[in-house]
């Protein structure tokens, strides 16, 4: 009994002090896919962040909750991290939703976020003003300078000229229609089409009716994974003639690639795993080692550098001091899969870690996500439709 | 012109999934009397049973159809026992609570157990259609269409035509009287009811399909259901089909004539509801 009272005393001490970082992600509902992804890199991190020592001397601990995409179940799951779990710092985030209804108990609680999601403008604004909000993920006008640059490409090589912009009617979908509208015209584009939908409706028959009388070029879609083979199928069966499919879900459904309705559709990812990178090819070996398969989606390797870069800056910071560690994540200059992690300005936030640079452009051919954009990623020509 | 007849060609195929869906909860509303807030989680179980026996049998998820509409209509013979059975007598209130649990653990049973990711099937007529002219008829929705009127053609044939149906209108009037002449009432309530969760499962066979399986996808279908039985009136069987058809339309027309329609067609079936009891209270003042 006495061995027993002590060993539970000696485990006590032993962690009592360690640092605790809560990872708030979507395990469950529409961003679920990326939730699971990111859970993934934030495991084999915290695997790597251990095996080395760990954080100011102790093993680093991690506390999940589940977001489950949705703003009512988030803040509260946020509150009890950050109260009961005390935690001292906040990682992860997706939903771009759930992070505009954290930005009053981020500032309340005044907590450290380093937050790996969100990519629409609303996001940015919320946290315009605190001072401990560090983004990794582009924000969506840098996606978006991204996917300008692509149809640029298309316009001249392919003689696009018609774009159908099909969007979901949250915020990740809506925010900032408008300007991406104009950007568009802007650059030439004729905008034949701008559409809105319910995410998770599947009912996509009247949107590609639409379309098909609009005659585009290109259809865009910003939705969510669950939009994806709906409307894939509505435009195959309504003989849909595009040059090209192009979406922005924050991930693909499970085996979408298998399915022949992929072939041919194009999207946007910050990471593949055939990126030509020795940061992204050691992350794909230990994340196969530990997971015994290779993942495609990019929050897998964008939590994973998540917390080590947090877990590096705590190191150099010598304590959990939120100034202290601030200052040295502001300073960090790390090697990741995605090319080097900087912090700098974005146009509200003090501190953005990946911009327009880092996306790169692919297709869905032949069961897998093949690069075909921009050139020194390209791995196969852009298959165009018309 | 052409864009209006796909319109409506677009909001009839729709229909025919939303008849499914909403036969089976007209059904146990009808006969058994409960509110059945958990309809659209047995049509995730249809869903994801459909996904499963494809994924890791490769099992066509329209010849696994049968096999499925059993195993569900066995856990909704299971819920009423277990469950259902004990509150019938209860207040209205206890039996929606009841039911609203039941659909809460059956979707955290899934999330825990598969996870929050949506699952797709993949088969080789997911994309068919039959094309006259510039018109496009889906071949995963026209089968749905064609299932919705069979199984409620089958359904009213059973309630007018035979003597389960005698029974099942006969307890679903006067449920004391039903037993004082020696109806089962308890037999005939489990029957209605496995059928009304094996009729949701079909349209999860067909969800798997035309969509995806996902913990939560049974959640929009049962909404529209609800609506859609409210406008048929509760527990009219035959009211459901039309009721159906008005709602795909009004869902189809508004998406492609209004402007941002998209974002309102989801709205369209709260309106429904809506317009329904406020024209049916007039009409009982008058």
């Amino acid at each position: 009994m006495k061995t027993l009272l002590l060993t539970g005393v000696l485990l006590a001490v032993s962690g009592a002090g360690a640092v605790k970082v809560g990872v708030l992600i979507p395990l469950s509902g529409a961003g679920s896919v990326s939730g699971q992804a990111a859970k993934n890199g934030y495991e084999l991190a915290l695997d790597e962040i251990n095996k080395a020592g760990g954080v100011l001397g102790k093993p680093l601990e991690v506390v999940y909750g589940d977001d489950a995409s949705a703003p009512a179940k988030a803040v509260p799951e946020f509150v009890k991290l950050v109260t009961v779990d005390k935690v001292d710092f906040m990682a992860g985030g997706v939903s771009s939703a759930v992070s505009v209804a954290l930005s009053g108990p981020a500032k309340q609680y005044n907590t450290f976020m380093a937050w790996i999601g969100a990519a629409a403008t609303p996001v940015e604004d919320a946290f315009a003003d605190h001072k401990y909000f560090f983004h990794y993920h582009p924000w969506s006008y840098y996606n978006f300078e991204a996917i300008l640059g692509f149809f640029k490409t298309l316009k001249d090589k392919q003689g696009a000229k018609n774009i159908a912009i099909a969007y979901e009617d949250g915020p990740f979908g809506s925010a900032g229609i408008d300007a991406t509208v104009d950007a568009f015209k802007k650059a030439g584009f004729n905008v034949v089409l701008t559409e809105k939908f319910k995410t998770g409706s599947g009912n996509f028959g009247p949107l590609v009716s639409k379309a098909k009388a609009a005659k585009p070029d290109i259809m865009y879609w910003v939705g969510y994974d669950t939009d994806a083979l709906p409307l894939a199928t509505e435009i195959k069966q309504q003989n849909l003639k595009l040059g090209l499919i192009y979406g922005t879900p924050p991930s693909w459904p499970v085996g979408f690639e298998k399915n022949p309705l992929a072939n041919d559709i194009a999207g946007l990812s910050l990471w593949l795993p055939t990126s030509p990178n020795k940061e992204s090819a050691a992350f794909v070996a230990a994340y196969k080692k530990k997971f015994n398969n290779v993942t495609e989606e990019y929050f897998a390797p964008l939590a994973y550098v998540n917390l080590k870069s947090l877990a590096a800056a705590i190191n150099k910071a010598g304590s959990v001091d939120k100034d202290k560690v601030a200052a040295e994540l502001a300073r960090i200059n790390m090697p990741t899969p995605f090319g080097p992690l900087t912090f700098s300005k974005s146009l509200k936030t003090q501190y953005q870690g990946f911009k327009a640079g880092n996306w790169l452009h692919f297709q869905f051919l032949n069961d897998t996500r093949v690069p075909v954009y921009p050139a020194n990623f390209s791995q196969k020509p852009v298959v165009w439709g018309k | 012109m052409d864009l209006f007849l796909q319109t409506l060609l677009n909001g009839l195929l729709q229909s025919g999934i939303y008849a499914l869906v909403a036969s089976g909860l007209a059904l146990a509303v009808g006969v058994v009397g409960i509110v059945n807030f958990a309809h659209g989680e047995f049509l995730m179980l249809g869903a994801f049973m459909a996904w499963a026996a494809s994924a890791f049998l490769g099992i066509d998820p329209l010849l696994s159809l049968p096999i499925v509409a059993v195993a569900v209509f066995g856990v909704g013979a299971l819920t009423y026992r277990v469950s259902i059975r004990h509150v019938l007598l209860a207040p209205e209130l206890n039996q929606m609570l009841l039911t609203f649990g039941l659909g809460i653990l059956l979707q955290n049973l899934a999330l825990m157990l598969l996870g929050g990711n949506t699952r797709t099937v993949t088969t080789p007529y997911q994309a068919s259609s039959l094309n006259i002219g510039e018109l496009s008829i889906g071949g995963p929705k026209a089968i749905a269409f064609g299932l919705a009127v069979v199984v409620l053609g089958a359904l009213y044939f059973t309630l007018y035509r035979t003597v389960l149906g005698r029974q099942m209108r006969a307890v679903a009037q006067n449920r004391r009287g039903a037993q004082l002449i020696g109806i089962p009432v308890d037999r005939v309530y489990l029957i209605a009811f496995g059928v009304s969760c094996g009729l949701a499962a079909v349209a999860g066979v067909l969800v798997s399909v035309l969509l995806f399986a996902s913990p939560t996808v049974g959640l929009v279908f049962a909404l529209k259901a609800f609506a859609i039985i409210v406008m048929a009136g509760l527990g009219n069987l035959t009211g459901v089909l039309w009721a159906s058809v008005i709602l795909g339309l009004s869902e189809a027309l508004v998406q492609t004539y209004v402007p941002g329609g998209g974002g309102w067609s989801d709205a369209v079936f709260f309106l429904m509801i809506f317009g329904t009891l406020v024209i049916r209270s007039f009409r009982k003042a008058a």
